[in-house]
């Protein structure tokens, strides 16, 4: 009984110990295969490295011959991606592809961010255009006034010399229309006119149709008998 | 035979030419009182000319520049009477002429008006397409000496002939039609004292 006993012990500590390797094991096992798990995550397969590749490359050509339908701010955010994979030393081509994409596609974004602000300048200088162009009608008709009512023959001179910069030249066509019958006056010229209203000291015609030349000066003034 | 067909053919355009002017239509009444206006208009203008020449306060320079658009709306070969209450005959000058003694007369100050500016006959028009017309005003000269004394003064009633022509012309490509109003000789019909 007794050796039963002590074979019984030392079976029972066998055991024991067989219990705690396996354990150890276990966590060996377990703390290795985590370790390789969150290996394999950052190094990628030769597979996943060749598909990598092959996109990059798609990708790349694809910007570079401007065959891709993305804008250019997806395009550069594609690159700076693929900027993220070290290919300098298996495929050095696509280091050398993403130097050329950036370069394209960032002086492509400057090209038209300039283009867009000349655009904007020529938008700003049209609207300034239209606006000034509406200007002048006014401006005269406030020029005939002054003129006419000025106080004495300088200060009328004053506002002609004035009035005269609205115009293309001093000789500039002024007609006066009488009616909607296609009835004129004896055509005259800007400085004559001007010039008829200081003596004549009275405004009689409305301001009818102006036209410009492309540095927005009165070429041809039309005038209608109030 | 040849004469009777040359009789026969200059009858045909005769009549032909004179139809096609017989057919010209007439000037709608809004278009003659538009011609009406614009004749008179000038007549007004001038006397704003007149009295701008005749005027000692206005600068030399300014009375020739008015003196050159004073003589623009005269006819060539007008001219304008001047009578004074010491002389029986009344002197005619031509335009320039007359406008360059206005503007020398021998006052320190003077003041020429003109009123009743209104038309004696009206705007006919005649077989050339010209619309005549007889416009006649009022005017009153006064001239004084460096006392500031008036040492002459008359109203003179005066009638100015006035030509309205229609022409043509091209600007920016556009043909327009204008009508040109010519001033004529400006008589002297009666001076008195006032």
């Amino acid at each position: 009984m007794r050796v039963i006993n002590t074979n019984d012990k030392n079976y029972s500590n066998m055991l024991k110990q067989f219990k705690s390797i396996i354990i150890v094991a276990m966590i060996a096992l377990v703390t290795l295969c985590g370790a390789t798990s969150c290996n394999s995550s950052k190094k990628l397969s030769k597979k996943e490295y060749k598909a990598l590749v092959e996109q990059a490359k798609k990708d790349l050509t694809a910007i570079l011959n401007e065959e891709t339908e993305w804008t250019l701010e997806e395009q550069l955010e594609r690159i700076n991606e693929i900027k993220k994979t070290d290919f300098t030393k298996k495929n050095p081509e696509i280091v050398e592809m993403i130097e050329r994409a950036e370069l394209k596609v960032t002086n492509a974004i400057a090209e038209r961010d300039r283009v867009a602000e000349l655009k904007r300048i020529e938008e700003e200088k049209r609207l300034r255009e239209l606006e000034e162009q509406s200007k002048p009608q006014t401006g005269l008709a406030e020029y005939f006034n002054l003129i006419a009512n000025a106080k004495d023959v300088n200060t009328a001179n004053k506002y002609i010399a004035e009035a005269l910069q609205l115009f293309e030249s001093p000789d500039a066509v002024v007609l006066v229309r009488l009616n909607n019958y296609g009835d004129y006056d004896r055509p005259t010229t800007a400085v004559n006119y001007l010039n008829y209203l200081k003596d004549q000291k009275k405004v009689t015609v409305n301001v009818d149709n102006v036209k410009f030349n492309a540095e927005n000066k009165i070429t041809e003034l039309e005038l209608i008998k109030k | 035979m040849k004469k009777v067909l040359f009789a026969i053919a200059f009858a045909f355009f005769a009549l032909t030419g004179y139809q096609a002017f017989a057919q010209e239509p007439e000037l709608s009444p809004e278009r003659k009182q538009a011609i009406d206006s614009l004749a008179l208009e000038k007549v007004r203008d001038l006397s704003k000319y007149i009295k701008l020449i005749g005027s000692k306060n206005t600068p030399w320079s300014e009375a020739n520049r008015v003196i050159d658009r004073a003589e623009e709306l005269f006819a060539p070969d007008a001219e304008i009477g001047v009578s004074s209450l010491s002389k029986k005959k009344i002197e005619y000058y031509k335009v320039r002429q007359y406008l360059e003694r206005l503007m020398r007369l021998n006052y320190d100050r003077v003041e020429i008006d003109w009123y009743k500016i209104q038309y004696v006959s009206d705007l006919q028009r005649q077989p050339d397409g010209t619309y005549v017309g007889v416009i006649t005003i009022f005017q009153t000269f006064k001239g004084y000496d460096a006392e500031g004394r008036l040492v002459y003064q008359d109203t003179t009633k005066k009638d100015i002939t006035v030509y309205v022509k229609r022409k043509e012309t091209q600007i920016g490509g556009r043909l327009i039609g204008f009508w040109d109003v010519m001033l004529g000789d400006m008589r002297v019909k009666e001076t008195t004292m006032k």
